[in-house]
């Protein structure tokens, strides 16, 4: 199977957390991914979409989320891309920090790196692309 | 998802059914809220019981905390009951384990109130 990309723009609006959720749903199944690994990318999805459209568009109807699932054989590639003003990696807290572990948000991109094989922020955070194997990979094939 | 409301003597038994993501975050919001509106005095003892959820986001993880911190001021207290692997991975993933009690059967979590 050559690469096949399935794409899904989405108005800011929180109610479309369960369509993004049904569409990554099929896909995981349709690709055969382990169960365990499945739960991952799911979780990692809609973390990512909840960020678009919740921090990054403010859940301005007027603004999109869009998606982008690049399936191949070995892997699924995930692109999201918000039209908000972006944020710095950097200066996201670190959740697992005693500090913050009973603070009520901030754990969606902590849970965002843990769950897939790589995560990386272009464009001043306004896109993520996110990767997951099927297979666990040698850390050198992750990039 | 869907919640299904118990009382057993001075406990409160949330089942839960379903995934806890995107909207479905604020409605358990509104379902413990209330259950701490009409608790006696405020004082909550409540059970989430996890059996059917399927999965949990980090907004939900963010009501079980907002809860947790609520709850135990007015002295009452919050456990988790029944999570399934995924739930349980994501709890230890957040660091949560030591933050939340959890029991593996309906009567070990009501006996833990008494």
């Amino acid at each position: 199977m050559g690469e096949q990309v399935i794409t899904l723009s989405l108005p800011s609006s929180m109610q479309h957390v369960s369509l993004l959720d049904v569409v990554i749903t099929e896909i995981l199944r349709e690709m055969n991914f382990a169960e365990e690994l499945q739960m991952q990318v799911n979780l990692a999805v809609i973390e990512a979409g909840t960020n678009a459209i919740k921090h990054g568009n403010k859940e301005d109807l007027g603004k999109r989320a869009d998606f982008q699932f690049i399936l191949s054989e070995e892997k699924l590639t995930i692109i999201i891309q918000d039209q908000g003003p972006g944020f710095t990696r950097e200066d996201v807290a670190d959740p697992l920090d005693p500090a913050n572990l009973l603070k009520s948000s901030g754990r969606g991109i902590f849970l965002m790196e843990e769950c897939m094989d790589s995560v990386d922020f272009e464009a001043k955070g306004t896109i993520i692309k996110m990767v997951k194997y099927k297979e666990t990979p040698d850390p050198e094939e992750i990039r | 998802m869907q919640v299904n409301i118990r009382h057993k003597g001075s406990v409160t038994i949330l089942d839960i059914e379903g995934k806890i993501i995107g909207t479905d975050t604020l409605a358990l919001k509104k379902v413990i809220d209330k259950q701490l509106e009409t608790a006696p005095e405020g004082k909550l003892n409540l059970i989430l019981n996890m059996a059917r959820v399927q999965m949990m986001d980090s907004s939900g993880l963010g009501i079980l905390v907002a809860s947790y911190s609520t709850i135990k001021r007015n002295e009452g207290r919050i456990v988790l009951l029944n999570l399934g692997g995924n739930i349980r991975s994501l709890i230890v993933m957040a660091k949560l384990v030591t933050i939340f009690d959890r029991y593996d059967t309906e009567a070990e979590a009501i006996a833990s109130f008494l």
